[in-house]
């Protein structure tokens, strides 16, 4: 039955984390934006609360929670402070690549460590993208050659979260360049191999409190039990990857919601005492009106991700969740940067001075959409699935070589 | 819970109504269409049906009387039932939800408003449509001069012995011409604005009350608008909803325009239902037409369009269940419904315009996709009629900006 209404545990769990991100993330902003990191005492503080390991396997000391309790719990700290959300210590997006690319008893074992009393200050990473599309051949320019030993991994990722800060990753490179997209792989490589190096972090437009730099892989050598097989077919591990995606974009959106919130949050109160021409600028119809639609741009934000993380948890059909979640954080990206573009909008010339955190938030939405796979992939995935077309995990990784597809 | 899976009896409902929808209604649509009615033989045997489907909800719908008594201060499942059964009846043809046999729009003011024995009697006489004729019920409230202003309105109404006498035009009335009563709003004093409204139930035959023009329409054309033409009808006091004690204060008249909170997400829900039509339409014609005989360089842009209604649907989809489930709870919920009815005109519309536009110059003709054109012109009333997509966003606004009275 139709029902919008965490359960009882989720809204315990979304209170404590509101209050967190309320009376923690969200008077640091400033200060986490300028240190360009998140302070040890609030990852500590994060780290007690068990936010990093919300949705791992119990065997790996996490809460075996669903995606709904997930994506709760990510709205709060995105309503806050959006970059400490990417900032925070915990296996994140290296948790969900493990759990989908290799089944949670596999996972369990890649995750040791994290829920550990020092796990505040251990990371997890995923390599995906690339500085450059590959030229030469459909797939990743990273390279992983079979050897006696198992695979050796050459080639440079980009815009990678937590590069520096990670002590594993999951890295996809490519391990049969002629067979395209079907070739690929993905492993499991540790920073104390040392053909891993991080490369130089990112300067960004926004989400300053978390890092995003560039992992250098020169010849490092990992066994055939680092890569990450799915279920052992093609078919399984390109489903595998997908739902990474997905499930990851998913996430990011969660926060775009918190975001969006947020955003609608401060240019309501603003226009309800800021007056011009006589009366506050919230009884001007061209600004109330816009209140209303991004209104319904937060809400609709929200219910889309909601449904599409039941989606998952229910067990829906694999197609029906992938497009659910498809449909939900594109439309979550692009109604959170029309809020926080608005918000900016209706502070006037106010929303431009950094003594606001106005602009931080249009700056953090931008960025925001570009950390998962954008609402354009999102959406040739959603019509891939709608028109019965093969999926491949080229219609939501980072490359051109996408729109091959569609030509 | 957050749960977005229908109940076992909502689902058997919806797949009822879609199988006939598929194999009865549509194949009639268009003829429907073109003679400007929908078939009384249909209506006769779809109420049997319905009961054969022995939804209470269902029949609450075309009854307006519950079945069984319900404890309105207890959560219920109906509102979320009934925009179920809209969005599918609309898939097939919007006619025929508007045009059921029972009071219609009518119902919920005399539902909300009236006294106890003008519930019995107005409501009452639907009862009996097993055996004798079938019946209809309106709500006439706008007139030439005066749709979305309401409080503008100048039918007159004035106290004569044990009689008030009426004088007015009364225009776009749906179901007018046919219906055994029309709910008619008229003031006492145009000055009083809305204090002067009062409400009367306005039976077929009453000396001065006459059907007017029955209008011709873009869409929608098997559904009958009428203009209602009072000239010194006379109206017996027992007929005054409520009757006049009712009136002493504001609230009165607010109790009747409360009932818009329940009837938008309805027709927000057919409005998705044609907007889901359109999109369905235009995807199948892309997986024949474009795929596999005339793959097109265009064909991106085209799985754009598409992923984009798909999208936008289904978060006004969320709107509406959003809106009938807090309505279902017992917690106010005007500024959701009005968001349903916003988001849902406008994206259905938008969702037959594109569809249109996918199917390109064929999706104009009407001896091609005959279907596609018409749910063209069917669909832009939405974002028209139980309030413009404007004045959703004035009741939004007024909910969301303090102290906002108007604009
Ligand atoms: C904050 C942040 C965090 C990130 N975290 C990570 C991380 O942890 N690990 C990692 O590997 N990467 C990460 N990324 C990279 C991110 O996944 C990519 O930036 C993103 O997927 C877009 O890819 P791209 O930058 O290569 O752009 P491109 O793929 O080159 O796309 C450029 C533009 O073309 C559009 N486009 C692409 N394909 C299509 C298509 N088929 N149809 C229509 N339009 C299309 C895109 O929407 C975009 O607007 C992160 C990025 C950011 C900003
Ligand atoms: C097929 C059909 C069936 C109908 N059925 C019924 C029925 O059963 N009963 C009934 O009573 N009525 C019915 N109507 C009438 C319908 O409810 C009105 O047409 C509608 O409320 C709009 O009023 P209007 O046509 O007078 O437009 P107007 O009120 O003149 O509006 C014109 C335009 O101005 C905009 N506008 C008006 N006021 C504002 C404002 N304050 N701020 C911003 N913009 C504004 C509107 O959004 C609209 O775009 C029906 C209409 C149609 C077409």
């Amino acid at each position: 039955m139709i029902a919008f209404e965490p359960t009882e545990d989720q809204r315990l769990m979304q209170q404590a984390v509101a209050e967190f991100a309320k009376a923690t993330l969200l008077p640091r902003t400033r200060e986490l934006e300028h240190a360009r990191g998140v302070p040890e005492d609030i990852r500590r503080t994060a780290h007690e609360m068990g936010l990093g390991l919300v949705t791992a396997p119990e065997a790996a000391g996490g809460q075996g929670q669903g995606l709904v309790t997930s994506v709760l719990i990510e709205e709060e700290l995105g309503a806050a402070d959006a970059a400490a959300a990417f900032g925070l210590a915990g296996p994140g997006a290296f948790g969900r690549a493990v759990i989908e690319l290799d089944g949670p008893e596999r996972a369990a074992e890649l995750l040791a460590g994290f829920a550990d009393e020092g796990g505040w200050d251990r990371f997890g990473a995923v390599a995906w993208s690339e500085p450059a599309p590959c030229r030469t051949h459909e797939g990743f320019a990273t390279r992983a050659e079979r050897i006696d030993e198992g695979y050796r991994i050459t080639g440079k990722k980009a815009f990678v979260g937590n590069a520096a800060l990670a002590d594993r990753f999951v890295v996809f490179a490519q391990v049969e360049p002629d067979r395209g997209w079907g070739g690929i792989g993905a492993f499991v490589v540790r920073r104390d191999n040392p053909g891993l190096r991080a490369g130089e972090r990112h300067k960004t437009l926004g989400l300053d409190a978390a890092s995003f730099g560039e992992v250098v892989l020169e010849g490092a050598v990992v066994r055939e039990a680092d890569r990450l097989h799915g279920d052992g077919s093609e078919e399984g591990f390109t489903r595998a990857a997908l739902r990474f995606f997905v499930k990851h974009a998913l996430v990011v959106a969660a926060r775009a919601v918190g975001l969006a919130r947020f955003a609608f949050d401060l240019a309501r109160e603003h226009c309800d005492t800021r007056v011009a021409f006589g009366k506050p600028i919230g009884h001007f119809q061209a600004v109330a009106f816009t209140l209303a639609d991004r209104a319904m741009d937060v809400e609709t934000s929200r219910w889309l991700v909601w449904k599409a993380a039941a989606a998952w948890d229910a067990g829906l059909h694999e197609r029906e969740a992938l497009l659910a979640s498809a449909r939900a954080a594109a439309h979550a990206f692009e109604a959170t940067m029309r809020t926080a573009d608005d918000c900016v909008q209706l502070f006037g010339g106010s929303g431009f001075i950094r003594d606001l955190v106005a602009e931080k938030l249009m700056r953090d939405a931008k960025q925001l959409m570009l950390a998962a796979p954008t609402a354009e992939q999102l959406d040739q995935l959603a019509s891939a699935i709608e028109l019965g077309q093969k999926l491949d995990p080229a219609l939501v990784l980072p490359t051109p070589d996408t729109q091959a597809i569609f030509t | 819970m957050i749960e977005f899976a229908l109940s076992k009896k909502q689902q058997e409902l919806k797949e009822a109504l879609h199988s006939l929808g598929r194999h009865v209604i549509r194949p009639m649509s268009l003829d429907m269409d073109r003679n400007k009615e929908v078939p009384e033989s249909f209506l006769r045997n779809f109420m049997m049906m319905s009961r054969g489907v022995r939804s209470d909800d269902i029949a609450e719908f075309h009854e307006g009387t519950p079945r069984k008594e319900r404890d309105p201060s207890k959560p219920s499942e109906s509102n979320r039932t009934a925009v179920i059964a809209a969005e599918e009846l609309a898939w097939a043809d919007a006619a025929i939800p508007l045009s059921m046999p029972g009071p219609g729009l009518g119902a919920p003011p005399v539902r909300a408003t009236g006294t106890p024995e003008q519930k019995k009697r107005f409501l009452g006489m639907f009862r009996d449509m097993d055996t004798g004729p079938l019946k209809w019920g309106a709500y006439g409230l706008t007139e030439p001069g005066a749709g979305s202003d309401v409080a503008g309105i100048r039918t007159s109404c004035r106290k004569d012995g044990s009689h008030w006498v009426l004088n007015g035009r009364k225009c776009y009335i749906t179901n007018g011409g046919r219906a055994v009563w029309t709910v008619i709003f008229a003031t006492v004093d145009p000055s009083l604005g809305r204090a002067g409204h009062r409400a009367f139930v306005v039976e077929k035959g009453t000396p001065g009350f006459e059907v007017g023009k029955i209008e011709d329409k873009m869409g929608l054309r098997a559904n009958e608008t009428a203009e209602l033409v009072l000239e010194d009808c006379r109206v017996p006091e027992e007929n005054l909803l409520g009757g006049e004690e009712a009136y002493r204060t504001k609230e009165g008249f607010m109790t009747a325009m409360k009932t818009f909170d329940n009837t938008r997400p309805l027709v927000a829900a057919m409005a998705v239902g044609i907007g889901r039509a359109a999109y369905e339409y235009a995807r199948d014609f892309v997986k024949q037409n474009y795929v596999l005989t005339r793959p097109i360089p265009r064909y991106a842009a085209i799985a754009d369009k598409l992923a984009k209604i798909g999208r936008r649907l289904e978060a006004a989809r969320l709107l509406v269940h959003r809106a009938t489930y807090l309505a279902d709870m017992n917690i106010p919920n005007a500024k959701e419904a009005s968001m349903s009815k916003a988001a849902a005109g406008q994206a259905a519309t938008l969702a037959c315009i594109d569809a249109i536009e996918i199917c390109g110059a064929h999706g104009t003709l009407s001896s091609e996709h005959a279907l596609l054109e018409k749910w063209f012109r069917d669909i832009k009333v939405y974002d028209i009629f139980e309030g413009t997509g404007n004045i959703q966003r004035v009741v939004i606004s007024k909910r969301i900006v303090s102290n906002l009275k108007s604009f």
